[in-house]
Formats: C-alpha cells, sequence, structure tokens
C-alpha cells in the first residue's frame, strides 16, 4: 500500500516580538513547524503502512527550509519525501496550491490513499484536501475520525459530519482528510532521526513538473485578499421573554434579521 | 496588642494558606499580605512586640512543610510580586530584579516575550528601561532553576535552594542568586551582594541598615559533597548571601532578589531511552556522566512509575494524550541535550544511542523531542509521574484517613548510585512496600515514593526512610537535595549531621532571631535550643 500524506509549514507561534524602541518585529529565527492535523495523517499512514506494508511519501509545496519539516516527517516514519519549491508557486491559493499537489502527486507515480490533514492551522479554509482530490479526478472522505479497516482495493471508515457520524466505504485510490481524534501521533526514535538525515529527498521545480504557470502561485490564484484585520469581539446578550411561541417568533425576527 | 491593620485574625477564609504541597496541616492566630518592604517591615516590628512568632509563605509549592505555620502570624508574599528592575554587567550578562512573590512561570513568560506589565515598570530606574531594549535585541534569555512546580515563587526557590531535572548541568538556585534585600524577625533591614561580604574563616559579621552589629561563629560541620538542600551552606570563607540561600526561612525574610539569566541554548532536545532492566539503565547513566558533555538533564522512571503511567494513559482522559510506553520496557532515562549548533547536537544524540547499545539496551526504544510540541508532550510525561501518585494516594486516603505519601529526596556520591538503588529495592521488597521510584538520577537524587495500602505500611515505611538517612549520611550524601529540611525532614538533619552541629546551627539562627520566632520548627525543633545562651 502506497500512501502519499500532504503536509503543510505553517508558524510554531502566533505571538510575534517588538523592538521597544522601533516597535519592529524581531525575527529570531523560530521554526516553523508541520502542521498539527497533517501530523494526524502521517501517524495514520504509518500505521497503515506498519500493517500493510508499502511505502509512505510526504509531499509539500513550499520554500527549500521546507525539507527540514519533510525530514522530520521521516524520522517519523515516513520513507521518502518530495517538496514542490519555486518562485513560481509563491502566493497561491487552495486553488494554486491543490494544482501544484497534484502535480506532485502525479511525478510521485504509484499510489493507493492520499491522506491530507483537515485543515491547515494559519489558513482554516480545509479546502486542499477535497480540491486536490478533485483535480486528481479521485474519490474523497473529509473529516475522517477513524479508518474501520482497509486493503489494496477499499477503505472504510467513519466520518464526522455536522449531525453526528457517517460509516462510509470508498475504492481506492482515493483521497481521505484526518481529523487530530484519529491517533496519538508518535514521537520519532533515534533510529528513525538518524534514518531522516539520509532519507531519500526529492525536489521539483514549476519547469521540472511541466507546470502550466497560469495555474500556479499569483497566477493561478482567483482569490484575492482585500484586507485582513482582526474582528472585534462583542459580548451582546439580548434577552427574550414571554411564552414559548412568542420567543421562538422573536428568535426567528432576529434570524431573519 | 495587634496595632496593624494589615494584621488579619485568621478565619475560614484563608483556611488554605495552613497548607502547603507536603499535605500538612497547622495553625496560625493571625496573617498577612505586604505588597511592600514598609509594609512587610512594619508588620515585623508590630509583630516584634508581642513576640509572635512568624512563618513565611510563598507559593506553598514546597514539600517540607516549611511554609506551614505551627503557631502564631502567617506572612504571606505573593503579593509581593513585581519585577523591581533589570541590570547588564560589564561582561553582557543579565540580571533581573524581583520581589520574593514572583511565580516562576510568569517570570518565565516576561523573559521569554521580553515584555513586562507597565505598571510594574513605572517604577523602574532609566537602566532598567535601557537595559531592557538590550534584552529585547540580545538571544532569549532563561533563569535556569526548574522546579517541577512552575508555580514555586523566587522568594520559596531561595529559601530551599530549589532546583530541578536542569540541574545536572546548570545547577540549583544558589549560584544565580547575586544580590539579597533582607529583613530581619525584628524589622532590621540588610542588603547583601555576591562577592562584596565574605566570611573569615567561620566568622560572620554583618551590619544591618540600622548600624546594628551581627557576629557569629559559623557551625563547624562539613557539608557533603553531593547536590544538598540540607541545613544551612557553611563553608571557610565563604560568601555571606550563601547563608541566606537555602536558610529555609529561618534566619530573615527575603523582600529582593536579584537573579542571573543566562542564554537560553539554541538548541534544546529531550530523549527519552527505554530499557528491559534497571541494571542497563543506570549503566546508561554512568556511561553517559562520562561520555557525554553538554547534557542537561538525567533523569529517571522506574518500573512501577512507567506501569502508573501505562495504568493512566488507559483509564483517564486526562492522561490520553500521553505518549505510549513501548512494551515489555522497565525503566526509562530522560536526557536533555543542550546545544548550541545542530550538527553538534546530532552528534551527541547519536552518541546517545551508540551508549543504549553499549549497555544493552535497543535505540529503536526511544524518544527525541526536538519541537516544542514534542518537548511539551514529554514534560506532560515527566510531570505526570508525581500527579498521578498524589492521585493514587489521595484515593487511598478515603479508606485510610492517616496514609500520606512518603517521598524521599536524598542523594549520594556518584560511586553509590549502583550501591543506593540495589539498597532500594532490596530493603522495599523485604518489607513488602508498594512504592514507585523518579527522580534525578544525574545526580544519584532519587524521589523513592513508599505508596503505603494500609496504616502498618505507612509506619513500616516511615521506618524505612529514617534507616535510609541513616545509610545516606553514611555514605557522605543528604537527607534533602533539593526539597530541603522544612519542618518534615528535621528528624533526618540531626541524623546526617549529629545534635553537637545541629546545636551550632541553632546558634547561628538565634545570630539574627534570638527568640527563635521565624519559621519555627524548620530544620530543628526551637523549643530544645531556644533557652541555650550564645556562645
Amino acid at each position: 500500500m502506497n500512501i502519499i500524506v500532504c503536509v503543510k509549514q505553517v508558524p510554531s507561534t502566533n505571538e510575534v516580538r517588538l523592538d521597544p524602541e522601533t516597535h519592529t518585529i524581531i525575527r529570531d529565527g523560530r521554526q516553523s513547524v508541520i502542521n498539527p492535523f497533517d501530523t494526524y495523517g502521517l501517524e495514520e499512514a504509518v500505521q497503515i503502512k506498519e500493517r500493510l506494508g508499502g511505502r509512505v511519501t510526504v509531499l509539500s509545496m513550499g520554500i527549500p527550509a521546507t525539507e527540514r519539516l519533510l525530514r522530520d516527517a521521516m524520522s517519523r516514519g515516513a520513507d521518502q519525501g518530495v517538496l514542490l519549491t519555486d518562485k513560481a508557486f509563491a502566493g497561491a491559493d487552495t486553488l494554486a496550491t491543490s494544482y501544484a499537489l497534484s502535480l506532485g502527486v502525479k511525478q510521485i507515480g504509484e499510489y493507493d490513499l492520499i491522506i491530507c490533514g483537515k485543515m491547515a492551522v494559519d489558513g482554516d479554509t480545509a479546502q486542499i484536501g477535497p480540491e486536490l482530490a478533485e483535480t486528481l479526478g479521485l474519490p474523497h472522505i473529509a473529516d475522517v475520525k477513524k479508518i474501520l479497516s482497509v486493503d489494496e482495493t477499499s477503505l472504510t471508515c467513519i466520518k464526522l459530519t455536522d449531525n453526528g457520524e457517517q460509516e462510509l466505504q470508498v475504492p481506492l485510490p482515493a483521497l481521505i482528510t484526518v481529523l487530530k481524534d484519529i491517533n496519538m501521533p508518535r514521537l520519532p526514535s533515534i533510529t528513525g532521526v538518524e534514518f531522516s538525515l539520509t532519507a531519500p529527498f526529492h525536489s521539483f521545480s514549476a519547469d521540472q513538473l511541466a507546470a502550466d504557470t497560469s495555474r500556479t502561485g499569483l497566477n493561478g490564484s482567483p482569490t484575492q485578499v482585500v484586507r485582513t484585520f482582526t474582528p472585534e469581539r462583542g459580548g451582546e446578550a439580548q434577552e427574550i421573554t414571554g411564552s414559548l411561541d412568542e420567543q421562538a417568533a422573536e428568535i426567528l425576527n432576529l434570524i431573519k434579521g | 496588642m495587634n496595632s496593624n491593620p494589615l494584621i488579619k485574625p485568621m478565619n475560614e477564609e484563608f483556611a488554605d494558606y495552613l497548607r502547603d504541597e507536603s499535605r500538612t496541616t497547622g495553625q496560625a492566630e493571625s496573617i498577612s499580605f505586604p505588597k511592600t518592604a514598609q509594609e512587610l517591615t512594619d508588620i515585623l516590628k508590630t509583630l516584634s512586640a508581642s513576640g509572635t512568632p512568624v512563618t513565611v509563605q510563598g507559593g506553598r509549592t514546597g514539600l517540607a512543610a516549611a511554609a506551614v505555620p505551627q503557631e502564631g502570624h502567617i506572612m504571606n508574599l505573593t503579593r509581593m510580586n513585581q519585577v523591581t528592575g533589570l541590570r547588564r554587567d560589564e561582561a553582557g550578562r543579565f540580571y533581573v530584579r524581583t520581589q520574593p512573590g514572583v511565580v516562576l512561570s510568569q517570570l518565565r513568560k516576561m523573559l521569554e516575550s521580553r515584555k513586562f506589565p507597565s505598571e510594574q515598570m513605572e517604577a523602574w530606574d532609566d537602566q532598567s528601561k535601557a537595559v531592557l531594549t538590550e534584552l529585547a535585541r540580545a538571544p532569549e534569555q532563561f533563569f535556569s532553576p526548574d522546579p517541577t512546580e512552575s508555580s514555586a515563587t523566587i522568594g520559596g526557590m531561595i529559601a530551599c535552594n530549589a532546583s530541578g531535572a536542569r540541574s545536572y548541568l546548570y545547577g540549583p538556585v544558589r549560584p544565580y542568586i547575586t544580590m539579597l534585600k533582607i529583613a530581619l524577625i525584628n524589622g532590621d533591614t540588610l542588603t547583601v551582594v555576591r562577592g562584596r561580604q565574605r566570611l573569615h574563616g567561620r566568622r560572620l559579621q554583618l551590619t544591618t541598615d540600622s548600624g546594628r552589629q551581627i557576629c557569629c561563629d559559623l557551625p563547624t560541620y562539613v557539608m557533603p559533597k553531593t547536590k544538598n538542600a540540607s541545613g544551612y551552606y557553611i563553608e571557610d570563607d565563604m560568601d555571606v548571601i550563601d547563608i541566606f540561600i537555602g536558610s529555609d526561612g529561618t534566619l530573615g525574610v527575603i523582600y529582593e532578589a536579584e537573579l542571573a539569566l543566562l542564554p537560553l541554548p539554541q538548541i534544546i532536545w529531550g530523549v527519552s531511552c527505554f530499557f528491559a532492566n534497571e541494571d542497563q539503565a543506570v549503566h546508561m547513566v554512568e556511561a553517559v556522566r562520562q561520555e557525554l558533555q553538554q547534557i542537561a538533564a538525567i533523569e529517571f522512571f522506574d518500573r512501577d512509575a512507567l506501569a502508573i503511567l501505562r495504568r493512566q494513559r488507559e483509564e483517564s482522559t486526562a492522561f490520553s494524550g500521553l505518549p505510549l510506553v513501548p512494551p515489555g520496557v522497565d525503566s526509562a532515562i530522560y536526557l536533555e541535550i543542550h546545544d548550541e549548533k545542530e550538527e553538534d547536537a546530532y552528534q551527541r544524540l547519536f552518541a546517545i544511542g551508540r551508549l543504549m547499545e553499549s549497555v544493552g539496551g535497543d535505540r529503536q526504544h526511544s524518544w527525541v523531542a526536538r519541537t516544542a510540541a514534542d518537548r511539551d508532550r514529554l514534560v506532560f510525561f515527566r510531570h505526570a509521574v508525581p500527579e498521578s501518585v498524589n492521585m493514587l494516594i489521595d484515593q487511598r486516603k478515603k479508606s485510610e484517613p492517616t496514609i500520606t505519601k512518603l517521598g524521599t529526596d536524598m542523594s549520594v556520591p556518584d560511586k553509590d548510585l549502583q550501591r543506593i538503588m540495589t539498597m532500594y529495592r532490596h530493603m522495599l521488597a523485604e518489607r513488602g512496600l508498594q512504592s514507585a521510584i523518579w527522580g534525578h538520577i544525574g545526580n544519584n537524587h532519587l524521589h523513592v515514593n513508599i505508596l503505603p495500602r494500609s496504616a502498618a505500611d505507612q509506619a513500616a515505611g516511615k521506618e524505612l526512610y529514617k534507616e535510609w538517612a541513616t545509610q545516606v549520611s553514611a555514605m557522605g550524601g543528604a537527607v534533602s537535595a533539593e526539597h530541603g529540611v522544612g519542618k518534615l525532614k528535621a528528624p533526618f538533619l540531626e541524623i546526617m549531621y549529629g545534635s553537637a552541629h545541629l546545636a551550632e546551627m541553632a546558634r547561628l539562627k538565634k545570630a539574627f532571631d534570638p527568640d527563635f520566632r521565624l519559621g519555627r520548627d524548620n530544620l530543628f525543633a526551637a523549643a530544645r535550643f531556644a533557652g541555650e545562651g550564645d556562645k
């Protein structure tokens, strides 16, 4: 069973330090980390490989320094790392990112399953998994909280929904996105760390992937960020009184605005 | 007559202040929470007039009951919680000045963010404000002592010369305290600065701020050459400040301290190594001590501690995030690598792997924490052990109220590590007592926790504890290596030093506190010595 796990580099902290005189950000090299949701995807992939055999490849699009995180993933059980890195990929929204990742998946070649974390903690879109599946023409299941069974041909799992849970089966190859309840990621061993330093790692540019650069980076991103701001948090409360019917009618009015 | 409104009579509202983390309960008639040095000395002067005993408290996280009052007044210093300034010396080293009630975890946060509360900074001098700018631009600094309980206060840490896992590399609190402002029991004050006041041999001569001379001959004992927090620190020609550090709240009330900081290493990696038996783990410790530099911590968990963690992980959702201990392993050693360069840290990590195999272990049975998230998981793992043991004891207490945790805090010289382990195992088995052993094995300083199942177990455990104090003292070890003596270990201090040296300690106390009113019954029972005259 060959599995590809998509991982994203995210900042390790949301606290920045300012110079008290110049009020500029002090960059002290605090390193980035693997998006926490992706670590659950990696652990699930490694557990499946340990049961069924095969290979786990970690795939990322990012700056060259992302190699460090891919090697970290290899210390935790992945067999090889693939990084897509090019200025042409910079400024990508989820559509352009999933296009680039689809090229990476094709470059890796043979695979049975792709696992993504539910979402990245910096963007919170939860779009990459489903968009990558659509780009590749694969069936997908999002928000998987437990894999019940998996073999070379199909995967059965429990998916969390807004109203409860669903048990679903999907033929392979397919893509799933996983929740953090699915497992408890392992810590690397000394052997794992030793392996990761010399483990197979491949880096690809847009050219090498024969990417259509009108679909990558800023060029391929229909999403336009107009403005970013921190929303004000209000703590307004309104008391509704009356009979149950009156209260229900009042709530309906409020919802309708 | 109580004429100070800051002195409040005890009532139900203050009941918590009769206890500390040792789970011992005492009694008192009044309590105060001074916020300034002036308030503190005024209270002491009022209490002097009535001859009231005073017990000083910080975060009450101590395990030796030093902060538990027996009578009289509780002076709680948690509201003296201001950072009062910064300093940088010519060598570029940073220092932070604090009041005693600053909590360690808060100090850590301030140092990490280089942000101090603006209302506290209003009182800073210009030099401190200028140093803050330098601190913000400099590599991150830290205060190295790391007791398990980070809600400890700075004053409490100084009073018991606290340490922690990283003391293996950095030492305890002592060398990092460069200045203390101290109020004596009568309200008189003095300032001691490291390097400025020294003993002449063992003769102490000090002048208080009011001009009073304090002269006395200090105890004649030789301290153990191990990690030690037992009784007064005494050496020929020593720095006077060291008498107060680790004095268990018996000589004076610390109302301000200056702490020396260190640059935080660029690389901090945690490594847990698992072994099939305890001998392999002990041999690993000996090998690491001999072969590896820059190891900040060497910690141990025995099979019973691991079994408790395995069970907690299964049974309690609060502990379900614990990493899964590999099956079939019996003991664990936790090592912490502190380095400046990644390549050096990797060399050390791989050397740890080789050493594991040289003692019969398997380097696959290890956890390496190189990221903050992984390190947090290993910290959780380490802290879950004492927490789980406390829960277990609380559970047993329900059916047998006399049961308490019996946790040792003794250290021995390096050469006796194997011997003390064998002794603990043999004597525990002989008496059929349940236990869990963990702690700072790098300093041959293990916390042997006897887990009584009955009142008879409790009595047998206490007896065993006393026997160990005798054995450890005979090996040249210390009966308390980091928690301080307080009230609970006072009998062991006498075993360690003998009654003649205890009387010398009492004489030293008397020079500062003639009526034995401060921290009464910490280190030794005041009633035994209060009547004795000065030399």
